[in-house]
Parts: structure tokens; sequence; C-alpha cells
């Protein structure tokens, strides 16, 4: 056909126009092909703090489309991989929930027909948020339906306490000037009167809008040693990736320095760990895939490896001092020499598509226990000879595990365990059976949003076991609350305020005796600092270094990993406190370690590892 | 050759109409005359989206015999992902002039093409790349770029911005890429039809399927011979379609910096330049990969797959359908 086309166009006078009427006619019965989505809209994720998912017209987090257009998620600016997973959406959305089962550099393009509100986030990093809201142009306000579906199962009224929750926290995390500001006298999180219709009726989103006084304080009762706080969220001048580790005399509760890792562009350090003679601090860079080793005192910068996909969390083995790093983004855990360069000795791989995220050494070094944010399981590793068992706990996004003496472990579902919205799940190691599940909300009513009594906890992250084993302290990063679990009953004590973003705790030695909980948060420059003997807020430290011009953006913010030196847990304060006069401590170290009690620098018998029998620990 | 004689005996009154006419033949089949010279502006323009896109604003082409044919019509009158594909035949040259029509931007932006020859200015890059000159297009400074498609640069090739927001890099990942074909100046290119490795005329393919693979998206375009070269966008994921028996020819590029594997359902092809005949291929940044078939050889009408074969890709719904109907 074609060839008879060309020829009658060549050779007859007059064809030509006879011909294009033709096509004319037939373009529609000779273009088989079909055109796939044209995206309306893009969200391009990053490494920039707060607007994680970013609309490159306006720079904000949200996308709105019409119903029946088309959304591109893909990933532009990061140096690491990330999975594109529902959060929320709207019930019955023709081909939801989005999720891949490991990080890769995916792009998604997803046509949406249902008006409402669609939530993104990265299973890895789950508070890197995006939205995407499709507005009905006929109806008044933009649409947020009546209803949310969450990726945990539960469906919700989107006039519902916890969705009202989700919104405001979604408009927090993402824009950095709604954050909680201590330099400032009160927090002003005064959000526009853009017209949202919610289940029918049209309510401004500034009724969100939140404001708070600023108030700090440092604790009367100095604490020992000194507390390093990862501000991830810092952006620096010098380098393109943000975050530094903040040191802080906990004996006058000043800040000492920040490690900023200027000359690798050190990319968004979440948390970290040290040898026994406190010599290191090695730090992971969890939206890279990088560990940095630098000297404790003088900061210097000694090594900068690739482990792999997010390292997220570091922690050694009590008894031999080797390291163990978690590859969130992967199914391992790299087990290294510490050092000046730590060198890998070994992955263990804690099974498929498990992406471990905080896991935890028992104190006899026996076992690691790794929350596998992508498998909703916890896997036990047998430290002698590295078997691993994978525990099914039906968790959704298991975050972080911290054990007591006897080896219970905890471990903070972000997500709950359907249909608990929120939930510790409690694992003996020595057996390697799940015990069971800790409700952390029972007193919080999610449609109304009353609470009955202190279980007021939403989407828990770190939560270690106090060194006397009494408490599980917890940080709840969408309650912006505390919780204090006794470990005895296994009942949330008492429930303190935090800050927008909630997310990394530690114990660290109190002067006299006894220990403080330090909690930072993500959205806030400040550290909160709990008095384990009174379980009350003794204090809040300044994260944010005002007169450091070289901190250009979010000064003290995106508090996360918290290593509170000495170590105050058994297992590792024991090994150090074994060094004294050996002449591997600084003078410095010596000292703090002068001036613990006998109940902090623990048991003798914790001192010679390999001796210890595990009956001898449980009695 | 048959129709420039033609033209010896036909009135001059009628003349500029008769070569008009040719002059469309001839731009859906673009692989029969060489030495052309092409006057091609396009434009660098934002999509609502926030991505950016090139846009054809005028193709003209003036062939050996000193006769220019307006062939923007071919084009979409909106800007594509992938951007205009620009069809020429091996001896022609280009002049492309590219305008900075990006909204609320002075950042430079430029096209760098590939496989063609051109000479240091017309690079598309900063001086602090190429030694020269800035040779890109700022807000009411177009910048002119020519090539020569000279004897040995038959192909399917990439261009694409090399400075805007990033004068090492570019913006090509935020849309502004595009593809030249350049068909070979003897017509012919070697295919498996019927099972046979066949030469066959670049003028008996039908329609140019364009399957740009970036992240874990292709962005497609249609050239449609039957309609004298029109282009249709396809966008991302597209299903392309011919009809039973048809030759077509895919051109599958890669860019970013995944690497992919394309493969087809129920086809195979020749790999270029060998008698290895494949069913998928391996797409790098930049690779390309130009093949002919003919539709539904051996296995009929239907809705054929066509996908990244790395399986996080597939998962994230990099895949399309190749259509055949009777």
């Amino acid at each position: 056909m074609n060839r008879k086309l060309k020829i009658a166009s060549s050779t007859a006078l007059g064809m030509a126009l006879a011909t294009t009427v033709a096509l004319a006619e037939k373009t529609e019965d000779v273009i088989i092909s079909r055109p796939g989505l044209l995206p309306s809209a893009i969200l391009e994720m990053t490494d920039e703090p707060g607007p994680w998912f970013k609309d490159p017209v306006d720079g904000d987090s949200l996308v709105v489309i019409k119903p029946g257009e088309a959304v591109m998620i893909k990933m532009t600016d990061v140096a690491s991989e990330h999975t594109i997973t529902s959060l929320l959406w709207q019930p019955g959305a023709e081909k939801f929930p989005i999720d891949q089962e490991k990080p890769s550099s995916s792009s998604v393009t997803h046509a949406f027909e249902k008006p409402g509100l669609y939530v993104f986030t990265c299973k890895v990093h789950p508070y890197m948020f995006g939205a995407v809201v499709v507005d009905d142009p006929k109806t008044e306000g933009l649409d947020i339906g009546s209803e949310i579906q969450l990726v945990t199962g539960a469906k919700v009224p989107a006039t519902s306490d916890i969705a009202t929750k989700l919104l405001r926290t979604f408009f927090v995390a993402t824009t950095p000037s709604l954050w909680r500001d201590y330099t400032k006298p009160t927090w002003d999180a005064k959000l526009p009167a853009i017209p949202l219709n919610i289940a029918g009726s049209v309510v401004g989103l500034d009724a969100l809008s939140v404001s708070a006084p600023n108030a700090l304080s440092k604790p009367s009762t100095p604490g020992v040693g000194e507390l390093w706080v990862n501000t991830q969220f810092e952006t620096i001048n010098g380098k393109k990736k943000p975050g530094s580790a903040t040191q802080i005399d906990v004996t006058t509760w000043t800040i000492k320095k920040k490690v900023k890792g200027v000359e690798h562009d050190m990319n968004h350090p979440h948390n970290m760990w040290t040898d026994r003679a406190y010599k290191y601090i090695y730090q992971t860079e969890w939206f890279d895939k990088k560990l940095t080793t630098f000297d404790r005192e003088s900061g210097k910068v000694y090594s900068t490896q690739t482990l792999g996909e997010n390292p997220s969390h570091a922690m050694s083995r009590p008894g031999d001092d080797s390291l163990y790093v978690a590859i969130n983004g992967e199914d391992k855990v790299v087990k290294l020499t510490g050092g000046e360069r730590p060198s890998v000795q070994m992955n263990i791989n804690v099974g498929p598509h498990t992406g471990p995220h905080g896991h935890h050494i028992t104190h006899d070094g026996k076992y690691m226990v790794t929350p596998n944010a992508l498998a909703s399981s916890v896997s036990v590793v047998n430290l002698d000879n590295n078997q691993v068992t994978e525990i099914p706990t039906g968790g959704v996004i298991p975050i972080a595990a911290w054990g007591d003496m006897k080896n219970q472990i905890y471990v903070a579902n972000l997500l709950g365990s359907p249909p608990l919205l929120s939930s510790l799940t409690v694992i003996d190691a020595s057996t390697k059976k799940k015990v069971k599940d800790i409700d952390l909300a029972a007193d919080y009513d999610p449609v109304s949003g009353k609470t009955k009594g202190e279980a007021y906890g939403l989407l828990p992250i770190q939560t270690p076991v106090s060194p006397d084993g009494k408490y599980v302290v917890t940080a709840n990063t969408l309650s912006g609350t505390i919780t204090v679990l006794d470990t005895a009953t296994h009942q949330v004590v008492k429930s303190l305020p935090c800050e927008p973003g909630c997310h990394g705790v530690n114990f660290g030695m109190k002067n006299g005796g006894g220990y403080y909980a330090y909690v930072a948060s993500k959205f806030a420059n400040d550290l909160i600092v709990i008095d384990m003997d009174t379980l009350e807020i003794a204090g809040k430290i300044l994260l944010a270094t005002p007169e450091d011009g070289q901190i250009v953006g979010n000064n003290g913010m995106g508090g996360q990993g918290v290593l509170p030196l000495p170590i105050a847990d058994h297992g590792w304060i024991e090994e150090t406190a074994k060094l004294v006069g050996s002449g591997k401590l600084t003078a410095e170290v010596e000292g703090w370690l002068k001036a613990l009690t006998k109940e902090q620098k623990g048991s003798e018998r914790l001192s010679t590892f390999g001796k210890v029998k595990e009956h001898e620990v449980e009695g | 050759m048959v129709r420039s004689t033609a033209t010896n005996f036909i009135p001059p009154t009628v003349f500029a109409i008769l070569a008009l006419s040719i002059f469309i033949v001839h731009a859906g089949q673009s692989g029969q005359t060489s030495g052309a010279a092409h006057l091609i502006t396009m434009k660098a323009v934002n999509l609502p989206s926030g991505q950016l896109a090139y846009q054809m604003v005028s193709h003209k082409i003036k062939s050996t015999a000193g006769e220019t044919s307006d062939v923007t019509g071919r084009y979409s009158p909106e800007p594509t992902i992938p951007g205009p594909a620009i069809v020429i035949t091996e001896g022609d040259k280009v002049e492309v002039t590219l305008q900075h029509a990006i909204a609320k931007s002075s950042e430079p932006v430029s096209i760098h093409v590939h496989g063609v020859h051109y000479k240091i200015d017309s690079d598309g890059t900063m001086k602090a790349l190429n030694g020269y000159a800035d040779e890109a297009a700022f807000p009411d400074q177009p910048y002119t770029y020519k090539w020569d498609a000279a004897l040995g640069t038959a192909g399917t090739w990439p261009y694409h911005d090399h400075t805007f927001n990033d004068p090492m890099v570019g913006s090509e990942d935020k849309g502004l890429f595009g593809t030249l074909i350049v068909n070979p100046r003897n017509g012919k290119t070697e295919a498996i039809i019927d099972g046979e490795i066949t030469d066959i005329g670049v003028d008996e393919i039908k329609r140019e399927f364009i399957l740009w693979m970036h992240e874990t998206t292709f962005w497609g375009m249609e050239v449609n011979n039957i309609l004298e070269g029109k282009e249709i966008p396809l966008w991302t994921n597209p299903t392309v379609g011919a009809k039973l028996g048809e030759k077509v020819r895919f051109h599958i590029l890669g860019m970013g910096t995944a690497f992919h594997t394309f493969h087809l359902h129920g086809h195979r092809w020749l790999e270029p330049g060998t008698t290895n005949v494949i069913d998928t291929t391996n797409i790098g940044p930049v690779f390309r990969h130009a093949f002919v078939l003919k539709a539904g050889e051996g296995v009929g009408t239907g809705q054929w797959h066509y996908h990244c074969h790395v399986v996080q890709h597939m998962q994230s719904g990099m895949m399309g359908s190749f259509l055949i109907v009777e």
C-alpha cells in the first residue's frame, strides 16, 4: 500500500491533493500503536532533607492532578537505592498498592482515577514522603477522600485522629520551615489556608497548624562522659549531602564539636558505634553505601569504605570487639574488624529480601538480632557459628531491636502488627521464638484521638532496654511521644511528650548513679534527657550551633543515632572497664570510668568473656 | 533516478507541485536519495510536569537539485519525550538551530549528537569541556549545530542536552533526548525475513518503533512511513502496533545509568553486523540497537509482550506490547 501511494502521488498531477485527503481519512486506521501514559506530574526522589519526593515545578512534596492523569515517581538525586511504596491510598483504587520487593533505582508511572489522597514512602527510609492528590475539579477544595487505606491493612475514616496525624506529619516532615527550631522562642508550624475536601466537608489545611513555646533547660544533675548524636539533616557549606555527628559534653551539657565529613561528602550519617577503648567512631551513611571511621577526639576521618546499599546501624560484639554493620538496602550484615580502617571479614546473609535496619547484639556476644524492615521478620544469628534463624513476626517494617540481660529482644514494628496499630514484638534469642506482641497504643482511640492511659505510642522507632533491665524506652515518631514500658509487666507505665519525628534513644550514665535516656528527633533540634529514676524529663539540650557559619540549613536538625559514652550497656561497659590502667584508654576516658558507680560499671563476672554461661547471667 | 528523470518532461508550471509531492514521499522513506541539506529549528521547553523536552519548530529539506520542501507537518506540534526523530540519509548535511524556551531559566541548553560528523563548534558542550566555546542556546540566543552524515555514519543515534543545570552532564535525564536515524545511502538493510537473511529496501519499512530505555521506563515514538513519516508520540511503556507481515524497524536506545536487557516475545532478529539470531539485547546508557523484522512472522497476530528482562525493572512496569493485527 505504501508503494502504491508513492507511485500514485509521484506520477499523476493532482493526485498529491487527493492523497492528502485520503491520508487524513485513513490516519486513524493506519496507526495501530497506542500511546502509554504521559505523566502530568513528576515526583523526583532526592537526598535533600524534607522534599524527599520533590515536584520539579515548585519543590513541594505534593502534586495535584485530575482523575485519569498519571504521575511518574523517579529517583533523581539519590546516592543509594530506595523503594517506591504506597503508605496510604484510597480504598478500592485500581492497581494499588504500589511496591517493590527490594530497593532499586526504579521509576514508576501510574494513572490515578479515584479522587483523594495517596502517600508514598520508601520502605528503607520510611520518613521519605511524597503525596499525590487526585482532585476532582467539580468538588470544592482539594479532595482528600472519605476513607484512607493504610498499608497495614487498616482502613480509617479521613476525619479520624490518626488520619489527621498522618496528614500533619506529612506536611511537617516534608517542609523544613515547619520543623521545631529551638533557637526560636516558639514553634509555629503554620500551614496555608488551602481548602481540603475531607469526606464531603471543606476544611482549611491551616486547621492542622500547631504552635508551642520552646523551652530549653539543662538537667540539674550532670551526666558522665559525652554523647554523640547524628544531626543527620544539617546542610553544610562545602558538601552536597547533609548531616553531621554532634558531640556533647554531658558534664556541662554543651556541644564540643560537629564532625561534618566535608572532604568525602558524608551523606546522612545515621547511627554510630565505637571500639572498647573509645578511640574510633564508626559512622554509617544511611542514604549512601558507606561506613566512615573517624577519631573520636580530633574528628579526623581515617577511612571511608563502601559496604552496600544504605548501611543503617553499627554495633560491636562484646568479647572480640568486631564490628557488625547492617546493610538496610540489602539482605546482609557485614562483619568487620575494628580500627582505623575496618576490614570486611564476612557478609552474614540474614534472609532473602530482609533489609535489616537497627540490629542488636546481646550483652553476652552470643546472638545478633536483626529487625528485617522489608520482611516482617526478625533474624537471630548465632555469632559463634553464624547460623541464621529467620522468625516471621507479622510486624510491618520491624525497624529497631534491643535486648535485655536475659536475651529477651524487644523489636519495634514501625507500622504495628496488624491488627495492632503500634507494637513491640518480644523475641527470645536463646530459643529463637517469638514470645508476644505488646500493644504500644492500647490506650489510644485512633478515631477520636482520646487516650485513657499511658499506652500511647504511634510509629515506634528506637527501643532500647535500660541497662538495669527495668524499662524499655521507645521513641514514637507519629504520636511524638516517648513510651516507657515496664519489662516485668510489659505494661506502658509512662508516656512523655517528645518532638516531631521522635526517633533515637539510648542510655547514658548519670553522675552519682542511675541512667539518663537521651532522645533525639528528626524534625526538631533539641535533645530530650529523661531521668530513669523519676521517669520524668530532666532537661532539653539544644543541638544547633547558630554561631557555626558552615552550617547553612537545618541547624541541629535530623536527630537520629544516639551514642552515649561510656556505653552504659552491660557487656560493653565491662569490656572498657577492663582496660583501666592498661594504657589503652586516654586519661579522659579513665576519668569517666572512675566517675561511675559500681552498679554502672557492672558485674565483675561479665568482665571475662567466654567464661560466662547463660544461666549465670539469668540468675 | 526514475523520479528525477521523470521531472525532465514535466512542464515548468507544475514542476514545483510535483517536486513537493516527491519530497513528501522521500520524507517518508528516506533512503533513496542522498546529499540533501536539512534546515531544522527546534526548541527546548518545559512540560507542565516539570520535565524538559525538545520540540520541532521547522524542518525544511533542500534537495541536491536545489528544491526546498517543508516537512514540519510530519512532527508532533507539541514537545515530546523522546524528542523529534530526525530521519536523514547517509550523505546528508544538517543544520539544527536550537532555541531556548525553558521558562524561568537562563541556564544554557544544548544538543550533543552521536554518530555523525561535526566540527568542534557543534559539540553541544560548554567551553569547560570542549576548550573552544559555550555551544549552547541561551534565552533569545539560539545556537546552530552543523552535522555531516558522512559516509559510514548510517545508523540510529541519540542526541541529547549536555549543558542544562549541569555544565558537565546536562539534563538528558529530565527528558532532553531524541533520536537521529541515518539511513544507509544504498537504501538497503539486512534482516531475517521468512527465515532468511535478506537485504531489504529501507523503503519497504512501514513503521519505525523508537523505544528509549531510561531508568525503568520505555519512552516511545513511532515514525509511520505509510503516513509519509508522521511521528506519533507514544510516551511511557506504550503499545506499538503493526499489521501482520509488515516489515517494521525497532530502534532501541538507552540512557541514564541503568543497564537493561530488551526482549520481545515471539520474534527474533539479526544481531547487526553478524549472522547471529537473537531475541534479547543488552542496552546500556547510550547504547543503540536497530533491527528490522516481519511483524508476526511464524507466530501470527497477537499482543506480543516486550520488556526489560532485569527483574527489578519488570517489577516497576518496564514493559509494553507489540500488537499485531490482521
